[in-house]
């Protein structure tokens, strides 16, 4: 679970200014299996980032870009 | 009256069960409510029918359109009016722009969503290939 967002490319988040919720690609890799936000702790974004995010995932979930909930396995 | 109107961002699920006929139609309905209202369509971007991430309304796909528009604040209430008694519109969603949405628009202008998440990973890793004239 961790090794999904610790491999794979680190691009820097930074160079974002404006987090929209219709880049789906870019907000999965900040949410886990189930759907969940991931903490900051795990990502390694910053607070800045970290609170667009949230906002536009929440924007996604609205409009069923992401799942509130995806418990689909078993 | 010399404020410019702010620009909105409105995006909506129409019903994907529906004829072809009858999504366009609903498209088209909206387009006319926020213009009646005294809005002024920007852009219009028809992502086409997608699996929703979820049901709404027991249905599993919709017809996404994401449109772009400049309006004064007080005709949002009763855009969205609107769009909540259309039956044909399974959800919606209104943006409000400001100066750093403005520049993110300006820059992505038009581009399906997965392109853009293309551009950040390769800024990351190589230059950016802009192609904007």
């Amino acid at each position: 679970m961790v090794d999904n967002t610790q491999t794979g490319s680190r691009f820097d988040t930074n160079t974002i200014e404006y987090v929209d919720y219709k880049d789906v690609e870019l907000l999965k890799r900040f949410i886990n299996e189930q759907g969940k936000i991931l903490p900051r702790r795990i990502t390694g974004t910053s607070a800045k980032f970290q609170r667009q995010l949230t906002r536009a995932v929440k924007r996604a979930r609205l409009l069923a870009l992401l799942p509130f909930v995806a418990d689909n396995v078993r | 009256m010399a404020t410019q109107a702010t620009m909105y961002e409105l995006t909506f699920i129409v019903n994907a069960v529906l004829s072809e006929d009858q999504i366009k139609e609903a498209i088209a309905r909206v387009k006319r409510n926020i213009e009646e209202t005294g809005g002024e369509i920007l852009n219009t971007y028809e992502w086409g029918s997608r699996r929703l991430s979820y049901p709404i309304r027991k249905k599993r796909n919709g017809y996404y359109v994401n449109l772009y528009f400049r309006a004064g604040g007080d005709f949002i209430s009763r855009i969205e009016r609107l769009m909540q008694i259309d039956d044909d519109i399974l959800r919606y969603l209104t943006l409000k722009y400001d100066a750093k949405m403005m520049r993110h628009y300006e820059r992505f202008k038009g581009d399906i969503p997965r392109q853009r998440t293309a551009e950040v990973k390769a800024s990351g890793s190589r230059e950016e290939e802009e192609d904007d004239d």
